[in-house]
């Protein structure tokens, strides 16, 4: 079939031969168009579970494709490639190949919660949004959000020490988000922070960017602490 | 002498049905029905033809008020209510709102349901929009025999139903289906179709659910012979295009697009709610009601009849969404138990 909506359709089923004659007709280039067909193999019968362990996703097993929450949808406005009822859908039979493709702006929900008041079913579909990006998140589908990496780096400094040092915290989260850093509104703001505060205390925050102090016999309690939160998260999400 | 005596409550297609079966069974009956009108909700709201026989509401259901209004061991008091009910099965006593007494050794309660008021739904234009209708008003217009828009009196190029309004919704504590709406919406489209052929007639729906014998009868004859368009869309919103038309928005859910289609007139498929009298007649009547707010059964499969109460029977609508067909035989049912049951009872005594 020669078709020629092309944009429509991903780039690797697109079948055309340079050169091509049929029964002494010259059928070159996109005269002999071919599109690979799309067939659903199977489903992962356990996505949908999957996703509902994620905070916000436990409604989804209620929705019925009635399309309120994408119509409500302030990012649909937008570009109606954003749509909560089919991405629902698409958990639903887990076809997570499909969902995949649309890992550039899952995460681009703005919680407005216009779906969450529409939805006859109770669906929540604006935690269903937040779900999917975190489960992309966490399998390196998508990369982490800044958001994200900040948590971390406060986490792991909980762990090793058992408290945050704030300029550490930053320092890191600037160098992990590729940011400079030293930033023009941290200048400016060391600057008059330093105005008010004794000698003796800037210079102990100085030392402790160097030499992090940890928190009175904190020992194992990170590493129990660390080991107890992935528990928590591999008995959440298996 | 009470135990000759049912009283039934609520005059439509169920309490109708009881009274002209407690009768052919040769007990008497007292009808108490809060309107003027006999007939219940196909009357009182002026129905159009009736599914499935394709008979006008009032000739059918005016058959069903004639036989009992006719029938000299029915007492009939429209324009009143039950106030208070005294005793137990076998010899209550009802006061009436108009100051009489019935002295009866059942009851049935055939009070059925309460149209979804549409105002809940303000998204859907219904009170802002005046060309913005009910199932109801529709049927009226198709009884009456002409086919335009409310507003300006034109005929319409596109008339929608939405389905599903005030049925099916968490949002507003709806949950559940109203049953008969979808094949009611069906054969309105054919009926608009037949009164003004240069109409064209849109179905928003999300599920359809003409069930039975309504499959072919109604929803495959709707799209086959009377070219109605079903679309699968919950619609969010109807608003004004600014050229006297409605626009109705929502996502076709089968083309993953967004849609902002010009309507003349919009059709709310109305759902049946409990009848809002209900906490007054469980009160009154000592009966619970189920979760949804209609009455509750006694026991689903032995005593299908029958109330929370002894002696109280209920049929129709007043369970729960029902057609008319399934309330009259729920009537019938009801009758027959009640009297079954005063029939054990005096068999005892004696
Ligand atoms: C838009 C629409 C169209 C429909 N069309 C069809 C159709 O074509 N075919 C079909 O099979 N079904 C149809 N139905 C369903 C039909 O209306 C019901 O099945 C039927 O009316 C139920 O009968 P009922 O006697 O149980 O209740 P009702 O018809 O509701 O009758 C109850 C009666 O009790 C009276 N009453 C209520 N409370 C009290 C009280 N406290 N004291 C005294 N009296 C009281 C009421 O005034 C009323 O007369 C339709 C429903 C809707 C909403
Ligand atoms: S919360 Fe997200 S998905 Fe829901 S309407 Fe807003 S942007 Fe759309
Ligand atoms: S509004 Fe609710 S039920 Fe409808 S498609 Fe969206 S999530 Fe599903
Ligand atoms: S019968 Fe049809 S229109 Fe009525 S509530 Fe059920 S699904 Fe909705």
């Amino acid at each position: 079939m020669a078709i020629h909506e092309k944009s429509l359709i991903e780039d690797e089923r697109l079948l055309e031969h340079d050169s091509l004659v049929v029964d002494g007709v010259d059928v070159s280039g996109h005269w002999n168009t071919m599109i690979t067909p799309r067939t659903i193999k199977d489903y992962d019968d356990d996505f949908e579970a999957k996703i509902q362990s994620y905070v916000g996703g436990e409604n989804v097993h209620r929705c019925w494709q009635c399309g309120s929450c994408t119509n409500s949808c302030t990012m649909y406005a937008q570009n109606v490639q954003f749509n909560p009822r089919y991405w629902i859908y698409l958990t639903r039979l887990g076809l997570t190949d499909e969902l995949i493709k649309d890992k550039d702006i899952i995460w681009q929900c703005v919680s407005c919660n216009k779906c969450t008041n529409i939805c006859p079913k109770d669906v929540k579909p604006e935690g269903v949004m937040k779900a999917l990006s975190h489960w992309m998140e966490e399998e390196g589908i998508t990369e982490k959000s800044p958001s994200r990496i900040f948590d971390e780096e406060f986490a792991d400094q909980i762990y090793a020490h058992g408290r945050i040092e704030d300029s550490k915290v930053l320092k890191n989260f600037f160098k992990k988000t590729g940011q400079p850093l030293v930033q023009g509104w941290l200048v400016e703001f060391s600057k008059r922070m330093m105005k008010g505060l004794p000698i003796a205390h800037g210079m102990r925050m100085g030392l402790n960017l160097v030499f992090t102090p940890k928190t009175k016999s904190w020992g194992k309690t990170g590493e129990v602490l660390q080991a107890y939160v992935r528990e928590q998260k591999e008995a959440a999400h298996g | 002498m009470t135990q000759d005596t049912v009283l039934v409550v609520g005059a439509g297609p169920s309490g109708l049905t009881a009274a002209a079966n407690v009768t052919a069974a040769g007990y008497k009956a007292v009808m108490v029905e809060k309107e003027d009108t006999l007939g219940g909700a196909p009357i009182l709201s002026g129905y159009a033809k009736l599914v499935p026989s394709g008979e006008w509401a009032k000739d059918a259901i005016g058959r069903m008020v004639k036989r009992v209004e006719d029938d000299a061991s029915v007492t009939i008091h429209k324009g009143a209510k039950v106030t208070k009910l005294d005793g137990d099965a076998g010899n209550f006593t009802a006061t009436l709102s108009n100051g009489e007494s019935v002295a009866a050794g059942a009851v049935v309660l055939a009070t059925g349901f309460t149209h979804f008021d549409s105002i809940n739904k303000p998204e859907w234009g219904f009170g802002t929009f005046e060309d913005v209708l009910t199932t109801t008003q529709m049927e009226q217009m198709v009884a009456a025999g002409k086919i335009a828009c409310p507003s300006d009196g034109r005929v319409p190029e596109r008339v929608c139903i939405l389905l599903c309004v005030g049925s099916r919704d968490r949002q507003i504590g709806r949950e559940w289906c109203s049953k008969i709406c979808c094949t009611v919406s069906a054969n309105l489209a054919m009926e608009i179709k037949e009164l003004s052929p240069e109409t064209d007639v849109f179905i928003y729906y999300m599920d359809i659910r003409t069930y039975g014998l309504y499959e072919d009868k109604f929803y495959w004859k709707s799209q086959e012979e009377f070219k109605t368009k079903f679309v699968k869309a919950r619609i969010a919103e109807v608003t004004a295009s600014g050229d006297g038309r409605l626009l109705v928005k929502g996502e076709d859910t089968l083309v993953k697009r967004p849609i902002v289609i010009p309507f003349d007139i919009v059709v709310h498929a109305i759902g049946m709610d409990p009848n809002a009298d209900n906490p007054e007649i469980s009160q009154v009547f000592g009966v619970g009601l189920e979760k949804h707010g209609f009455i509750e059964r006694a026991e689903h499969y032995t005593n299908t009849c029958g109330t929370t109460r002894r002696g109280i029977y209920s049929c129709g609508a007043a369970y729960g969404p029902e057609t008319i067909d399934d309330s009259i035989a729920q009537g019938a049912a009801a009758a027959g138990r009640a009297v079954g049951d005063l029939h054990a009872l005096v068999q005892k005594a004696s």
